[in-house]
């Protein structure tokens, strides 16, 4: 009985010894019209038709985060820790925070816009966080056709024929489930850190990567979206245009430290 | 050492077998859920939500618990009843809050644990996030998820029925919807004649129903296929041009083929579940044998089923409808619209209702001419309750609208203001059900219905301006969702009032 404790306890040492060591890793994406940084409401932008509008709201799903080492492998982070939601009214969203990561060197990050077609069909019980359909989710949820909206856009834009001149852009779709069969939306970004390598040790403060996010490629892409003509786009055909158009927005923006705000808030926490 | 090991071992080893074969069989009570031996395996995922009787106490209570709706006037049972095959009597369209419209019939609630997609146009494919739909949705319920926990979680009664179903009073999502999905489970339907004939329970189909069923095999099966009666699939059965322009499944796939088609329903309880179709068009089966036997309207995608050899629709002579009618109602199920459990009140935890009375204010008509008027308006109310209660209903038509014209002479200007408001509110109340008992006169459940709620608001008028000094009272049974007024106090016993055997009858006495 003895022999067998010795060398429970052995296993558990050694496996100690080996467990790898790890750190965390922040990502900010900064909102951008442009060259502008977003203004809710106030600031006034141009889109490539040449239309004025404003934003009112902004956000946008992020999910499935792969890591990319130097040596080409990648790290994916785990499944159920992979759903981020960014919300441009909520500055603290737009900072996500992975954990664990295995101190290594990386040299870009992959994700997809949306949520993956096998979460998108999953069960209630696999919903939390930011899919909880009764929460944090639950203006980026179309009940009726159950499915994600990956990205909102709304504003006003005085060319919008709507009531108010408001616009509405909500697109999802992950492709169905069984015999229904929808367009797919998600989209892949692969981001590379430019030529840097960013090295991640434990305990030592990692690094924030910044991510741009230039929403006026929502509108402006391989489809010059105009608002006079489609002020609301939601589960149409022309949803897959503007996907087209928003698979490029995202681009790498850069290095930087933890800000000292962000230090504080986490002290005081 | 070893002798005692393995033993051990071997009892652990044995001991998972026993737990995971539970687990995956997912529902080891046979009272909660069974599969009738006539039927193949349900595609409801029970593994991830087996059903307790709390689990399904608890989906009950927020089954019936309009605290779900924006302004707690509508529950699911609102526009599900159990009488009606859990869809709503003789509606068409089904109220939301704010007495607002549907665009569809509501679906009979029964068997959804063999059903493989949900709603008209198979927008949702898992029972457990279907409820969303109607709580979320403008016209139906038109509440937030959200807000829908935060009323659960501070209300009296709620956090110790989570806490019974689910080991602790946290209120969240993922329970809030499985419990729901647990009660609907439950409502399995497989108790007809024709199951019985089915499953040689010493039950037999006349030669009526025998020729009607052949037929049916024939001519219907090939969509209404199997012992559920569908085949789950989303067509297109030919049906004219609707009042509401309704693109049913391109609705939520956008395929253009897809445009006009809906899902094929089951064909189980259609004795108790009419209007038919997705638009409730049709009141009858004859009207609904009519449409495929000879007007099938042509369109791009109509199913080829309903176009074989360049002929439309389904040829079926007036003797072979009446035989597949004798047929249908073989499929009626007498056991599951009566089944005790399934109704409000089995219920252990008695939902809080609104006490009408909290309704009732004091106010004045400040002249006789109107204590006239509402006298007048009385008697031809009084003259309407006999023609809903003895069905009459082209008779109730007729007094419904002169029960509006009466009340409307009022002369709001001359009122007091709270008076003129309360009035208001509470006429266009009766208005609108008046309406429904007018546009319904072909369908006495329909006016029956809305006669409950005509009454509750009369109630609210009578008390709150008490125009008259003669005894009157108030009958209200919970359970059928129905009232009325009365000058008898024992109207109770008299023969038209005890055909409806109402089994929770409360009256009150409306003092002068």
């Amino acid at each position: 009985m003895k022999k067998l404790f010795f060398l429970l306890l052995t296993l558990l040492g050694a496996s100690n010894l080996f467990a790898q060591k790890t750190t965390s890793l922040s990502i900010k994406f900064d909102n951008f019209i442009g060259n502008d940084p977003v203004e809710l409401n106030t600031k006034s932008y141009k889109n490539q038709a040449g239309e004025d509008f404003n934003i009112s709201l902004l956000q946008y799903y992020v999910s499935n985060i792969q890591l990319v080492k130097k040596d080409g492998s990648v790290y994916t982070v785990p499944q159920d820790d992979s759903y981020f939601l960014v919300r441009q009214n909520r500055p603290e969203t737009q900072t996500i925070t992975l954990k664990d990561i295995p101190q290594d060197k990386y040299v870009g990050i992959n994700f997809i816009i949306g949520i993956d077609s096998a979460r998108s069909a999953a069960e209630i019980g696999y919903r939390k966080g930011c899919l909880d359909v009764a929460g944090d989710a639950q203006d980026m949820y179309w009940a009726w056709n159950s499915g994600y909206i990956f990205v909102k856009m709304e504003g006003s834009s005085p060319q919008s024929t709507l009531k108010e001149n408001i616009f509405m852009y909500h697109i999802g779709l992950f492709g169905g489930i069984g015999d229904k069969k929808t367009l797919n939306n998600i989209r892949n970004v692969s981001l590379a850190f430019n030529k840097e390598t960013i090295k991640l040790k434990a305990g030592k403060v990692a690094p924030v990567i910044r991510i741009k996010m230039d929403a006026s490629k929502i509108l402006n892409g391989e489809t010059t979206v105009s608002i006079a003509k489609n002020p609301s786009v939601m589960g149409g055909p022309y949803s897959a245009k503007i996907a087209e158009n928003y698979k490029s927005m995202f681009s790498y923006n850069g290095i930087g430290m933890p800000a000292p705000t962000e230090k504080t808030s986490l002290g005081l926490k | 050492m070893k002798n005692k090991i393995y033993p051990t071992l071997l009892l652990l080893f044995g001991l998972m077998v026993l737990f995971s074969f539970k687990r995956v069989r997912g529902n080891d009570d046979e009272n909660l859920f069974a599969i009738p031996s006539n039927f193949p395996k349900p595609t409801y995922h029970f593994k991830s939500n087996p059903l307790t009787a709390e689990g399904v106490e608890l989906g009950k209570t927020l089954f019936y618990d309009a605290i779900i709706s924006s302004d707690n006037t509508v529950s699911c049972g609102s526009c599900h009843q159990q009488s009606a095959g859990f869809t709503q009597h003789g509606h068409a369209f089904s109220h939301g809050v704010n007495d607002l419209l549907t665009k569809r019939n509501s679906m009979p609630l029964y068997n959804l644990a063999w059903s493989t997609s949900f709603g008209w146009d198979g927008g949702v494919h898992d029972l457990d996030l279907f409820a969303i739909s109607p709580i979320t949705n403008p016209v139906e319920m038109n509440e937030s998820m959200a807000n829908v926990l935060d009323k659960l979680r501070k209300s009296q009664n709620y956090p110790s029925l989570f806490k019974n179903a689910f080991g602790s009073e946290e209120i969240n999502t993922e329970r809030f919807l499985k419990a729901l999905s647990q009660f609907m489970l439950t409502m399995v339907s497989a108790n007809s004649k024709y199951d019985q004939y089915m499953r040689l329970e010493g039950v037999e189909l006349d030669e009526k129903e025998l020729a009607g069923l052949e037929i049916f095999k024939q001519k219907c099966a090939s969509c209404h296929a199997g012992e559920l009666f569908t085949d789950y699939s989303f067509r297109n059965n030919g049906l004219g041009v609707a009042k509401v322009e309704d693109l049913g499944r391109f609705e939520v796939n956008q395929q253009e083929s897809d445009k006009h088609k809906f899902k094929v329903p089951s064909l189980r309880n259609l004795g108790y579940t009419a209007p038919y179709m997705h638009d409730g068009r049709f009141e009858t089966l004859e009207q609904v044998l009519d449409h495929y036997a000879g007007k099938v309207v042509k369109s791009e995608y109509l199913d080829p089923i309903l176009q074989q050899n360049g002929k439309l629709g389904i040829s079926l002579n007036s003797d072979e409808k009446m035989k597949i009618i004798a047929f249908l109602k073989t499929l009626d199920d007498d056991y599951f619209i009566k089944k005790e459990s399934f109704s409000e009140s089995s219920l252990k935890t008695v939902i809080p209702k609104k006490d009408i009375l909290d309704d009732v204010k004091k106010l004045s008509f400040g002249n006789e001419k109107h204590q006239l008027i509402m006298n007048e308006s009385l008697v031809l109310y009084l003259k309407l309750k006999d023609a809903i209660l003895k069905k009459e209903t082209n008779k109730a038509a007729v007094l419904a609208n002169k029960l509006t014209l009466s009340l409307d002479r009022i002369e709001r200007k001359n009122l007091d203001i709270a008076s003129r408001v309360y009035f208001d509110k509470v006429f266009q109340g009766i208005a609108f059900d008046a309406d429904h008992i007018i546009e319904g006169k072909a369908l006495a459940e329909h006016q029956f219905d809305h006669f409950g709620e005509l009454s509750a608001n009369m109630f609210r008028l009578m008390s709150s301006f008490k125009p008259s000094d003669k005894p009157l009272f108030y009958y209200e049974s919970s359970e059928k969702k129905f009232s009325w007024l009365s000058n008898l106090s024992n109207e109770e016993s008299t023969p038209t009032i005890k055909q409806y055997q109402f089994k929770d009858l409360k009256k009150r006495a409306l003092l002068p």
